[in-house]
């Protein structure tokens, strides 16, 4: 293991940056310098403090002040973007978390190759996050004419930013769904459940398709194989039905929050975070490989 | 709020978006237009048309509408010459694009949706509303779910980003009028915009609880006609017209040709009128969203299990309208659990 971590600053101590910090400590890869929020008197920036991170109070120009860093993870609530200031000023790479989800819309277990020469990460959404391992899997053994997901999300673990933006969560999941399945149509339902205890989050998706020739085993075993991989890095990830016939297939997986810093609840985040994470771990090994 | 007996009250009639449920939204075109055209001869003054769930809810996951939103909103809005044409949207099944086409195309009264507590969501959309030019209400789903402050503090976030009145939908046909009166009270409370209310008949209770939010200082009713609906079905519009006449509140609607377009609907829109049959007994009483009777009698047949069972199932996962996925795995759980303790009951079959 290289004995030097990558320095990483978090733009936005909300739900998401507080638990990206707890994440980050834990990689062996990465070093959590900077935690920069809008304004010095955010909950946020101070429990980012007490978990030991160096803070400030202004955003994007905090971290091109305290540049340079190996990698900078945008968890505001910007729908202006960062990363122009980024790209001019400085030579890192943006993980992008903000709700328009700009950069190149990416899936660890389906895409993390593509990102490789990408210096601007886009992680497709919670929804999308959960869905595409297997809606990826499971397309490439049923060439589907059209794909539904519809997600569930548990009213606590939705920030003001998802439920401001409904319809761009909606358009970029849909949209993500579509050019890494090369589905043309697709449609995305979400709800936010008031349910008490809070339900885990939950992903249901249908593809329509020629299903003769397809066994239920073989479905099972695509799903599951896919559904392994990703409890890889976010272990609450669980399958919980699959079923083939009369041209349809359908699949639900529901994901619980592993992390200590999120309520369980809340596998929607976790699920985003760990993907993000991970993506900055490989770009992390990537970089030591090419400058060594 | 004047709680004079004479109040006027505006009825508000989705037996054209609400009654789809009924029929797995397969309503025709000739259908919207025969009662479009007898309920707007009659005064009914907003009729709302669409996907049982709305603008943008056709899908496999709520049920696939024979006629697109586009097609619908034409097809009624060339029937209307005086009444107002209404619309729905749940932010999450459809968007602000739907938004958009529905008021080109003339609708004049959107309701803009959201779960008992979600009502943040609702502020984009009841903005876009507002900026189109439309009349924007916001409804709550699923409101037995939240206690009444809960409910008011959420109306009073939609007033604030923009609804011209706002409500609660019983969803799930659970409210007894008690509910209702402390539900509305704390609404009128807190809001200074027209409170409405719209009820399902699975306790038998609808126009009673209609009657008991009119009581409680409501001034737009829902109801539908012969009661077409979700489950055991809304609160019926012409019982409903002859109550307030009763009553003494003023509906501006012409009695007689009610019961005509009554009388339409029945025959030109379903097969029967709603009944309290079992399952929709049940569905009031665990709770559960009264779109899904169809879903879970189909899921029930497929999985050989009572929908007695599945609907007491779902109201304790707490399933909400939209969750229709829930249904079937619920099934596949009550199947696997039931081969070790049998029963014997056999689903009926519809």
């Amino acid at each position: 293991m290289s004995a030097q971590r990558t320095r990483v600053a978090i733009l936005g101590a909300g739900l998401i940056g507080i638990d990206l910090i707890d994440k980050i400590q834990r990689s062996p890869y990465l070093d959590c310098a900077l935690v920069a929020g809008r304004t010095r008197q955010t909950a946020g920036l101070r429990r980012a403090e007490q978990l030991g991170c160096a803070t400030a109070p202004h955003g994007i120009r905090s971290v091109l002040e305290q540049a340079p860093f190996g990698l900078v993870f945008d968890a505001s609530n910007a729908t202006a973007g960062h990363w122009a200031y980024l790209e001019q000023a400085t030579d890192t790479t943006l993980i992008d978390l903000t709700p328009a989800r700009p950069g190149l819309a990416v899936v660890p277990t389906v895409n993390a190759q593509a990102a490789a020469s990408c210096r601007h990460i886009g992680l497709v959404s919670c929804g999308g996050q959960a869905a595409l391992p297997l809606l990826h899997a499971l397309a490439a053994l049923s060439a589907p004419t059209y794909i539904e997901v519809a997600a569930t999300a548990a009213s606590a673990s939705a920030g003001p930013a998802t439920r401001r933006n409904l319809d761009e969560y909606l358009a970029t999941t849909s949209a993500a769904i579509s050019t890494l399945t090369r589905v043309p149509e697709v449609k995305v339902l979400a709800n936010l459940s008031p349910a008490r205890p809070a339900p885990p989050f939950r992903v249901a998706m249908t593809l329509l398709a020629d299903t003769r020739g397809l066994t239920a085993a073989h479905v099972v075993r695509t799903a599951e194989r896919a559904a392994h991989e990703v409890r890889q890095f976010a272990p609450g990830y669980q399958l919980t039905s699959t079923t083939v016939g009369d041209g349809q297939i359908t699949a639900a997986v529901e994901v619980t929050a592993a992390s200590a810093r999120l309520p369980r609840h809340a596998g929607n985040l976790d699920l985003i975070n760990a993907a993000a994470v991970l993506l900055a771990e490989q770009h992390t090994r990537r970089h030591a490989k090419d400058t060594r | 709020m004047t709680k004079t007996r004479t109040r006027q009250i505006i009825l508000h009639d989705p037996t054209l978006r609400d009654g789809q449920h009924a029929v797995r939204h397969q309503l025709d075109a000739a259908q919207l237009t025969a009662y479009a055209t007898a309920a707007d001869a009659a005064g009914v003054p907003v009729i709302e048309v669409g996907h049982g769930n709305g603008l943008g809810a056709s899908s496999l996951q709520i049920g696939r509408a024979r006629l697109d939103d586009r097609t619908m909103l034409t097809t009624v809005r060339a029937a209307l010459t005086h009444s107002r044409l209404g619309v729905f949207m749940a932010p999450g099944w459809g968007t602000s694009t739907d938004l958009r086409t529905a008021v080109s195309l003339g609708a004049d009264v959107v309701r803009i949706a959201a779960h008992c507590t979600e009502a943040d969501i609702t502020e984009r959309h009841l903005g876009v509303v507002r900026e189109l030019g439309a009349e924007a209400h916001g409804v709550l789903l699923m409101t037995h779910m939240a206690s009444p402050d809960e409910l008011a503090h959420q109306c009073a976030r939609m007033v604030d980003f923009g609804a011209q009145a706002v409500g609660l939908l019983d969803s799930a046909g659970h409210y007894l009028p008690s509910d209702v009166q402390t539900r509305i009270t704390a609404l009128t409370q807190a809001v200074d915009v027209p409170v409405l209310f719209h009820g399902h008949n699975n306790l038998g209770l609808a126009v009673a609880n209609s009657l008991a939010a009119v009581d409680a200082g409501a001034t737009i009713i829902d109801a539908t006609a012969r009661g077409f609906g979700a489950g055991a079905g809304n609160t019926q519009l012409e019982v409903l017209a002859a109550v307030l006449e009763r009553t003494g509140h003023p509906t501006g609607i012409d009695f007689r040709r009610l019961l005509e377009a009554a009388d339409i609907a029945e025959t030109h829109l379903m097969d029967t009128p709603p009944t309290i049959d079992s399952v929709s007994l049940v569905s009031g009483l665990a709770g559960v969203f009264s779109g899904f009777k169809k879903p879970v009698l189909a899921a029930a047949r497929a999985t050989g299990v009572d929908p007695v069972d599945l609907f007491f199932e779902l109201g304790a996962r707490q399933a909400v309208a939209g969750q229709e996925d829930l249904i079937t795995e619920a099934a596949q759980h009550l199947h696997r659990t039931r081969q070790h303790t049998p029963k014997e009951r056999t689903a009926p079959h519809a």
